[in-house]
């Protein structure tokens, strides 16, 4: 029994406290450093808020099309079924890059006139899509792994089926489902480096662009790896600690 | 079938029919329940004793013949299933208690959802319910932390927080250590004592012979006998019955 374990409500808290005071205050021992860091530290910190920005905007998203993909795959309408499968296939069986360059290619030719889709956005739209169709295969294993005795019972108490999905069905399957959704985050993390090649400018852009400047790519780019350690950590904290809260009610 | 007309029967079935792929189930089962009475559902495994049970709040539908329950009639309206499940309590061989939430959450959960009961009503009720099954200072434990008596008697509470006019039982004790059984038949004693209709699949002959007011015995998919479990247990009419009890005596 560790710390996270016994206190997850408090550590989900710290990890995220943690999260948004490393990201406040990133810039001021990043300064002190010596060159080639030290002069661009608010590069970096700007680009380590655009790193969290998109995995906590993909990761969010692509926790909700999980469970949307998770379930149409389970559904009985065979249309369905047949949208998620190929969403998934399409997604999984293409590289992230080509994805991100996809959405910003083609956004500008089906937006509507009048509204534009900055990078940020587009970069967001094809990390969520990807994490999405990854979430949508844990999702639905997850769901496949509630005890079909618990759906009997609560229909026979007389909740609807959205009832039943909603307090029975969507807590239960995400015990099973999230160490695999909190393994895609932690990819998210990393994978958010690709929106680089739609020049958002995010941690890895950042690294890339000071060491062309400074032509010492070995400390900026440690600092940056430093930095995604810091990153992930936060977050491997945050879903280990939710994972833990989940756990209540679980033989051991 | 020679079922006696019973005044105001609050479970009617009528020629009832349920195939399992080339399996017949159910082969044109009709009886009817009236108000307060305790019904023993006896027969050998795979008799369709739990198949009958199971089609009278519908979780499994009827191929053929009608349900009627409390004037409802059972059917592919979902309007009507919600007003029987809401009717009928059920009480599985597993317990099926809702394994993320606490004993109290367990038990208010359908109230307040399918009744719209407030939560301090639902609570107290719940509270008085588990008095009543001898469990109330366990209201804050989750289920993997009970034994299998203990989830059984929770289970039963949890039923009767509907209000339901209808138990159904299938087979309560079957899956209880040998030292549980009695804790939950002397809820169920004390409850067929209360009014309530019960309707009980069991192996527990003793406890068929000393509460029900009728035992039906099922086998091969049609009731054998529907009678007193006086004549039932002293003199069955069928040869089928006579072994199947001279099998089950063994135990006593």
């Amino acid at each position: 029994m560790n710390w996270t374990k016994q206190y997850p409500g408090w550590t989900m808290f710290g990890a995220l406290i943690g999260l948004l005071a490393f990201l406040w205050i990133l810039a001021i021992p990043l300064s002190a450093a010596p060159s080639p860091i030290g002069p661009a530290a608010q590069q970096f910190s700007e680009g380590a808020r655009i790193t969290v920005w998109l995995t906590l905007i993909a990761g969010t998203a692509g926790v909700f099309l999980g469970v949307l993909g998770g379930m149409g795959k389970l559904s009985k309408v065979l249309p369905i079924r047949w949208l998620c499968d190929f969403y998934v296939w399409l997604i999984r069986g293409t590289p992230l890059l080509l994805q991100i360059l996809s959405v910003w290619l083609v956004a500008p030719s089906i937006m509507p006139p009048g509204i534009e889709l900055s990078d940020f956005a587009c970069a967001a739209i094809a990390l969520s899509l990807n994490i999405g169709a990854y979430n949508t295969e844990c999702v639905r294993a997850g769901i496949l792994a509630v005890p079909p005795g618990q759906i009997e019972a609560a229909r026979a108490l007389g909740l609807s089926p959205f009832e039943t999905f909603m307090d029975i069905i969507l807590p239960q399957s995400m015990r099973v489902a999230l160490p695999a959704l909190a393994n895609n985050l932690a990819s998210l993390v990393k994978d958010s480096s690709l929106a680089y090649a739609i020049s958002v400018v995010e941690l890895t852009m950042v690294g890339y662009r000071v060491q062309a400047e400074s032509y010492q790519p070995i400390p900026v780019f440690i600092t940056v790896a430093v930095i995604y350690l810091i990153l992930t950590t936060a977050f491997t904290t945050l879903t280990s600690a939710l994972e833990a809260k989940l756990e209540v009610g679980q033989k051991r | 079938m020679d079922t006696p007309t019973i005044p105001n029967p609050i479970i009617v079935a009528r020629n009832v029919d349920k195939r399992f792929g080339s399996f017949h189930a159910l082969r044109n089962v009709s009886a009817s329940f009236s108000e307060g009475q305790v019904t023993a559902i006896v027969g050998p495994s795979g008799s369709g004793k739990s198949t009958f049970l199971r089609t009278l709040n519908r979780l499994e539908k009827h191929d053929g013949g009608q349900i009627i329950i409390d004037g409802i009639e059972l059917d592919d309206d979902p309007k009507h299933l919600c007003a029987v499940r809401r009717e009928v309590g059920m009480v599985f061989q597993s317990f099926n208690l809702f394994s993320h939430l606490t004993i109290l959450r367990n038990i208010t959960l359908a109230p307040m959802r399918v009744r719209k009961t407030s939560k301090e009503e639902a609570e107290a009720k719940a509270l008085a319910l588990l008095e009543r099954v001898g469990l109330k200072n366990q209201a804050l434990k989750y289920p993997v932390q009970l034994s299998g008596g203990q989830q059984q008697r929770v289970a039963i509470a949890r039923a009767l927080a509907m209000d339901p006019k209808v138990l159904l039982f299938d087979e309560p004790t079957s899956a209880l250590d040998p030292e549980m059984v009695n804790e939950v038949l002397t809820v169920m004693r004390e409850l067929a004592h209360s009014g309530i209709t019960m309707l009980v699949v069991t192996h527990e002959m003793g406890f068929a012979r000393e509460v029900a007011d009728r035992v039906i015995f099922f086998d091969e998919g049609s009731i054998l006998e529907d009678t007193t479990p006086q004549a039932f247990f002293t003199n069955p009419d069928h040869e089928r019955a006579q072994a199947f009890l001279a099998q089950v005596r063994h135990g006593f």
